[in-house]
């Protein structure tokens, strides 16, 4: 099984802690992974924005790059679902045939669907709070969005129970948005800051030490919310992957 | 670079104490929707089963539209049909003008708020009385909705009180909610008895029976039917389907989506006028309707029952309140009904979506509300009115990003920045930087990393 | 052309698939081991006043107790002896303006929301909304689980007018405080007979 790694643009530059530890995540977890040079983004930017036709030339590059893996895994749950859900239509192809598509998972439902690690993972002796991102919870279905009649699962909590030490707490209203939306937060500047001050206060009213999460965006928008709080806001931010890989 | 709602929506965020209340209020009424859901394993099929019956009702409402007229028609009832809102404005004036109508009692209806009716028979003299109480505030209040079944729930009872002290002279300082409602009550009393003629919208019409089902929690729909002569009831043809089958499966999610009541207080079925009564008539309206249709990407937006879910659950409009909204209709659904209505007159609701698709999953007949708003970004630009500013940015990032080069050289000097996604800068022209303390970045993008990473590992090999 | 024409014509050439009805049997909607007890727990949270008679005879009584202060009764129905007011007999619907409790027939009671399929089965209806306090009478071996039951069941008559009623009339529309008692009844009872 071929790995291909792929770490979105604003991964690479402000998170690159967690996309080393998804790439040591899974060397550690037998899976013969590679990081192709020249990667940018993804194109969702763009797109959500409306402007679609410049994310093209990015969805070509990207399935050209991958072309030869099994899967590719990023850290990141809104671009995978970006590609899984839209680079069929942008590619021109078939939506149930686009197999660059289909092969693009979030690291967390790779491990979890596909690795299906049973063994303890690493120690992490602290209480974090799980941010469920909107992208994650109802296009990737990585947990049963809260709207939803369906029975209750979660795959990010799944994974964190493997980890030793570990106390995982949600916030109230545990699947709504934390206001980041790309494009959004610039727009929308205002009430994009609102929604994050409010979600970053029912993170923090959990009492948890760290804020967790699959969505390296929403992190990095409550992040910025929180230092503008000054102290850093009292509460640190951790990818999930490194959580899952610490002391690894 | 703002747009119509997001100038609206700072502004409503300066008052930070009403601004939580809203916020807090309306979750309430998510939150209690969710109770409802609950208690029906069969809700998720239910959605299913509304969202394929509306796709089969509109993709056949020619012929249901024939069977429900025909049905009406039948039952003494007399049919009238608009093409748009001003024909609809005259068929009801003519109406009202041949009873010799001076003052008419209307239940709730969106469809007269889009035909802008109420001023158009203002201005002929008729005396138009709103009998929903929110309605009767706002009415009173001189405002619009702000949100499509609780039209007056950004007033607080204070705002409320002040108002009836005002117009029904109520009792000084007393605001308490169940006394303002009983001074309402007493006023509407009169009018019902007053009026020459009552008009109610539709929640569904059945094509098989001619029925008009209105469903109302005050009764005030029933009240306008019951005791005036006359009863015009307005419906938009997509409100049309097929029979009692189809109706059990939307009733039992109307309300339990709406306010979160397993049904509301009254479902009322009109099909003949009262036996003392003169004429019951039905107007329908197309008014874009038949022309949405044709809307590959956008004409599921006509399976809408109005139960206003999508604007409970989206934070946007919780954190904005409905009149930030250039539409009449405000949240997911009015983003998406604005754009088909006029796109360059509403374009400025766009933005107001995080595309956290909440929406779309309490909707109860599955419109694609998030992904229709998406698809509508999509159409700013060759409409002309996308932000130029945004255009800018897009193609600056599309630049940067299909040149490695360019980009490894931004990632590495994180310092200068200039070929770095813009809304992760800190500088004056970023407005992402009011709210936010840009992170420190690392001083190494992951692609160094990595190659120092690999390194260490082959030397240990 | 006419306006109907120009509108079913419009429908009809803008649609662009014909789309196949669903079938409802594999709904599986929920349905109560008991559905009066279901019914009578539903009725009470959405505010009625529940009684149980034995027979008809019983409902004057009923009323009577319940509301001890009624001036005015309005009803048409034979068991109503104590009623002052006939909704067929009043010269206009305002007549039964200031009527304190209207007693009316229920046809079905429905488990899932408490409400009662209740039939015109008078000349002025009105009766079921102006009046202070509505009082329902319904046999206790009409009640279904759920609406997509009472669909099937309830019948319309020459009045063609009927309508679900579920508790008092209510309204959260000041602050979102709820109050019962907006534009129509303020009250409501509903007096379950056994069967005969």
């Amino acid at each position: 099984m071929k790995v291909g790694l792929f770490i979105p643009c604003y991964v690479d530059a402000v998170f690159p802690d967690a996309a080393l530890a998804t790439y040591k995540l899974l060397r550690h977890l037998g899976v013969d992974v590679t990081y192709p040079t020249g990667q940018t983004c993804c194109g969702q930017p763009m797109a959500n924005a409306g402007f679609e036709q410049e994310a093209e030339p990015l969805a070509r590059k990207y399935r050209d790059m991958f072309a030869g893996f099994d899967y590719v895994v990023a850290p990141s749950v809104s671009c995978t679902a970006f590609i899984r859900l839209q680079y069929p239509h942008l590619l021109g192809e078939n939506k149930h045939e686009c197999k660059i598509a289909a092969n693009t998972m979030d690291v967390v439902e790779f491990i979890h669907d596909v690795l299906r690690p049973d063994k303890p993972l690493g120690r992490f002796p602290h209480k974090v709070s799980l941010h469920n991102s909107c992208h994650g919870v109802r296009e990737l279905h990585l947990s049963s969005p809260s709207e939803n009649v369906e029975p209750k699962y979660n795959k990010i909590k799944d994974l964190l129970s493997l980890v030793e030490g570990i106390e995982v707490v949600e916030p109230e209203r545990p699947d709504e948005c934390c206001g980041f939306g790309g494009m959004f937060s610039i727009e929308e500047t205002a009430v994009s800051l609102q929604m994050g001050q409010a979600k970053l206060d029912r993170h923090k009213a959990t009492g948890a030490e760290y804020i967790t999460g699959a969505d390296c965006s929403c992190l990095m928008h409550m992040a910025g919310v929180a230092a503008k709080e000054g102290t850093d806001g009292g509460i640190k931010f951790k990818h999930v992957v490194e959580i899952l890989a610490a002391g690894l | 670079m703002s747009t119509s709602h997001s100038k609206a929506a700072e502004k409503f965020l300066e008052n930070q104490t009403y601004a939580k209340w809203h916020d807090k209020t309306f979750w309430g009424v998510r939150v209690k929707r969710d109770k409802m859901a609950y208690e029906l394993p069969e809700w998720e099929r239910l959605r299913t089963k509304a969202s394929e019956l509306k796709r089969h009702t509109l993709t056949n409402i020619d012929r249901y539209l024939e069977q429900f007229s025909d049905a009406a028609e039948k039952n003494g009832v007399k049919v009238h049909w608009a093409k748009d809102a001003k024909e609809f404005n005259e068929i009801v004036y003519s109406i009202l003008k041949d009873h010799d109508v001076k003052k008419l009692v209307k239940s709730k209806s969106m469809l007269t708020e889009e035909c802008e009716m109420n001023p158009y028979l203002e201005e002929r003299g008729i005396d138009v009385v709103e009998t929903d109480l929110g309605e009767r505030i706002i009415q009173l209040k001189g405002q619009k909705p702000s949100h499509i079944v609780m039209p007056a729930t950004h007033l607080s009872h204070h705002d409320v009180g002040e108002l009836f002290e005002q117009e029904l002279n109520s009792e000084k300082g007393n605001h308490d909610p169940t006394y303002l409602t009983y001074q309402a009550r007493l006023s509407l009393r009169n009018e019902f008895l007053t009026a020459d003629a009552g008009m109610t919208g539709a929640n569904f019409g059945i094509a098989e029976t001619g029925d008009i089902v209105v469903c109302t929690n005050e009764g005030n729909a029933d009240m306008s039917t019951s005791v005036p002569k006359l009863h015009i009831a307005a419906i938009g043809l997509e409100k049309i389907i097929p029979d009692y089958e189809a109706l059990s499966v939307f009733v039992r999610l109307l309300a339990r989506s709406a306010t979160g009541q397993p049904s509301t207080v009254y479902t009322s079925h009109f099909r003949k006028h009262r036996p003392e009564a003169s004429d019951m008539h039905i107007v329908i309206v197309d008014n874009g309707r038949s022309e949405w249709l044709a809307d590959e990407d956008h004409w599921e937006t006509l399976k809408c029952i109005r139960c206003g879910s999508c604007m409970n659950t989206c934070p946007v409009y919780r954190w904005s309140g409905g009149y930030s909204y250039s539409y009449f209709i405000p949240g997911p659904l009015g983003i998406n009904l604005g754009m088909l209505r006029n796109p360059k007159e509403y374009a400025g609701n766009v933005s107001a979506c995080t595309l956290c698709l909440s929406c779309q999953c309490t909707c109860p007949v599955k419109i694609n509300l998030g992904e229709q708003i998406y698809m509508w970004r999509q159409k700013l630009d060759s409409l002309g009115v996308a932000n130029k500013e945004k255009k800018m940015i897009c193609k600056g990032l599309d630049m940067v990003f299909n040149h490695p080069s360019l980009y490894n050289a931004g990632t590495s000097l994180a310092h200068i920045l200039n070929s770095m996604p813009s809304w992760l800068l800190e500088n004056s022209l970023n407005p992402w930087a009011y709210g936010h303390k840009m992170m420190k970045f690392p001083k190494k993008p992951f692609h160094k990393v990595i190659e120092e990473y690999r390194k260490k590992e082959e030397g240990k090999q | 052309m006419s306006s109907k024409n120009e509108i079913i014509g419009r429908c009809r050439a803008n649609i662009r698939e014909r789309l196949p009805r669903p079938t409802l049997s594999d709904l599986d909607p929920t349905v109560y081991p008991d559905p009066l007890e279901k019914f009578i727990s539903m009725a009470q949270a959405v505010g009625c006043n529940v009684a149980r008679a034995k027979s008809k005879d019983e409902t004057d009584i009923i009323i009577k107790e319940t509301y001890p202060e009624a001036k005015v009764i309005a009803s048409n129905l034979k068991e109503v002896k104590a009623a002052t007011l006939n909704p067929d007999l009043v010269p206009d619907a305002q007549a039964l303006n200031g009527t304190d409790v209207g007693v009316v027939k229920g046809e079905l009671g429905v488990a899932e929301n408490g409400s009662i399929w209740v039939p015109q089965t008078m000349r002025e209806r009105d009766i079921c909304f102006i009046s202070e306090n509505l009082v329902v009478i319904l046999p206790e071996h009409r009640v279904v689980s759920n609406m997509h039951e009472a669909y099937r069941e309830i019948c319309f008559n020459d009045y063609g007018f009927g309508t679900f009623i579920a508790g008092p009339s209510k309204t959260a529309d000041i602050a979102q405080v709820l109050v019962q008692g907006a534009q129509a009844a303020r009250g409501m009872t509903v007096i379950l007979v056994k069967s005969e």
